[in-house]
């Protein structure tokens, strides 16, 4: 009788715990779901040359802020070249700002400082700031940037 | 640990849940440092009334959210006042609950078997600061929107969870008017419903657990109506406290969210400022790791504390030494905030 018994008992456990773990397994993959619902991914990015407007738009030593459809850049022009930066701060992502009198850029969030070649310089961000790559064609600038 | 047993338990020696409310209570909460505990509850109260009242008017969108934020300070009828009174109720609720926390490390009352009334109560604790973040965002002025990006920028930048976490909490990519709605579903939704049942589980355990013992408190009185009275006369002693707050320092509202341009004054309300400066003072990675490892250290400390008693560490004085130096630590980052 007894080792009836535990055959029914082993039989209830078994289909227990398959009933069990089908259960869980069906729940987690719905709750997976719902999370993919709520986490949009990432759109694919394409590289794009951007017209600016032509030389005289930036002065020496000046550095203009623009939004290419969401994009925040700064164009830097110094004596030698015409450079393109990401405002992003590679800190926590405020903007930054140039400064014309120290000759860098600056977060107001934490202090952040990068030199005129986008080099992190001072306070907490860990590397320099994206750049993007200038191209110019006749008097027109162009600049490099990734778009979704 | 357990406290006496009720007159109905002496008599049918059967517990029901009426006995849990009106179990009797040492006589050591009636001294005030013991009521801490009682005054985030009336506090949350008022919060989830005034809150709702403001839903009424606010418009979680980009566009419209600084608009409705200034309808109600200025236009809509006694606007100013509810939304003063839900800005000094989250203040104080903060500002008890750390008093609270204090109180409870000096004396060790996390001791076992307090252990879980310590971890629910500190999970509260960061819940509330989730909903000061999210509240503070709703408003989308400048400190909203930097806050914003600064915060999921933060989160973003922990391993593995972060940049799905980001994505999530910002409905992609960039900070957006995705991201304002997510926020307000969570300050106006689930934060809510998991605050509130993390706070009824934690008075819950606080019950069944028994108050911590104190040396010297033996006698009870009881829940019904003596406690209870006590606990009335402090929350209408809040009431009127928020009241004239309020009343001395109506709500303000900083300029709107520039998206172009990081305003010069981005610091967080007060409860911020500690670690805000902290991120500020220290780089990225190594801030963000030990603000982490500081809130997970605070949350098993019940824990840790034993273990370090094991080894023969005077618990009670380091208690009191790590005490002093985070509230040093936290008063001199705010200040050094305020004069930056
Ligand atoms: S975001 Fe720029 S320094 Fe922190």
């Amino acid at each position: 009788m007894a080792i009836i018994h535990d055959d029914l008992g082993r039989r209830r456990f078994l289909s227990q715990a398959v009933m069990g773990f089908g259960l869980l397994f069906g729940m987690g993959t719905l709750a997976l779901r719902f999370l993919q619902f709520l986490v949009p991914s990432p759109k694919p990015k394409r590289y794009e040359a951007v017209l600016i407007g032509s030389l005289s738009r930036v002065p020496v030593g000046e550095a203009v802020p623009m939004d290419l459809s969401g994009q925040k850049i700064v164009v830097l022009r110094t004596n030698e070249e015409v450079l393109a930066f990401s405002r992003r701060c590679t800190d926590l992502g405020c903007l930054v700002s140039w400064s014309k009198e120290r000759e860098q850029f600056l977060c107001p969030c934490h202090q952040g400082v990068f030199d005129k070649t986008g080099k992190n310089i001072a306070g907490p961000p860990p590397r320099p700031l994206d750049r993007f790559e200038v191209v110019t064609r006749g008097d027109q600038l162009y600049v490099n940037i990734q778009s979704s | 640990m357990e406290s006496a047993a009720s007159p109905v338990e002496r008599r049918t020696g059967s517990k029901n849940w009426i006995d849990y409310i009106q179990k009797d209570l040492p006589e050591h909460l009636d001294w005030w440092p013991y009521t801490l505990g009682a005054i985030p509850l009336t506090l949350f109260g008022l919060l989830v009334t005034t809150g709702l009242l403001l839903t009424f008017y606010y418009v979680p969108s980009p566009d419209q959210a600084y608009e409705s934020v200034e309808q109600i300070t200025h236009e809509v009828y006694l606007g100013w006042f509810v939304r003063g009174v839900h800005k000094f109720s989250v203040d104080l609720m903060i500002l008890f609950l750390l008093f609270h926390v204090i109180r409870v490390f000096l004396t060790r009352a996390y001791r076992t078997p307090g252990e879980l009334k310590w971890v629910s109560g500190s999970i509260v604790f960061f819940v509330t600061l989730g909903m000061g973040f999210t509240g503070y965002s709703l408003v989308y002025d400048n400190v909203s929107y930097w806050g914003m990006t600064v915060v999921t920028s933060m989160l973003g930048n922990l391993p593995v969870v972060g940049l799905p976490l980001m994505y999530l909490l910002r409905g992609g990519e960039e900070v957006s008017g995705g991201t304002l709605l997510r926020l307000y579903d969570l300050h106006t939704k689930l934060l809510p419903v998991l605050l509130g049942g993390l706070v009824l589980g934690h008075v819950i355990i606080v019950r069944l657990k028994g108050f911590a013992e104190v040396k010297g408190s033996r006698g009870f009185h009881p829940f019904y109506p003596e406690h209870t009275l006590v606990m009335g006369a402090i929350a209408v002693g809040l009431l009127v406290l928020i009241v004239d707050l309020v009343m001395i320092f109506p709500p303000t509202l900083g300029p709107p969210a520039n998206t172009q341009e990081v305003a010069s004054d981005v610091s967080p309300p007060w409860y911020f400022s500690a670690a805000y400066m902290w991120i500020t003072l220290l780089p990225g990675p190594l801030s963000l790791w030990s603000l982490m490892g500081g809130a997970g250290l605070f949350v098993v400390y019940p824990f840790l504390d034993r273990v370090l008693l094991e080894r023969g560490w005077p618990m009670p004085f380091v208690n009191v030494v790590v005490g002093v130096l985070a509230v040093l630590v936290f008063v001199a980052l705010m200040v050094l905030d305020v004069r930056m």
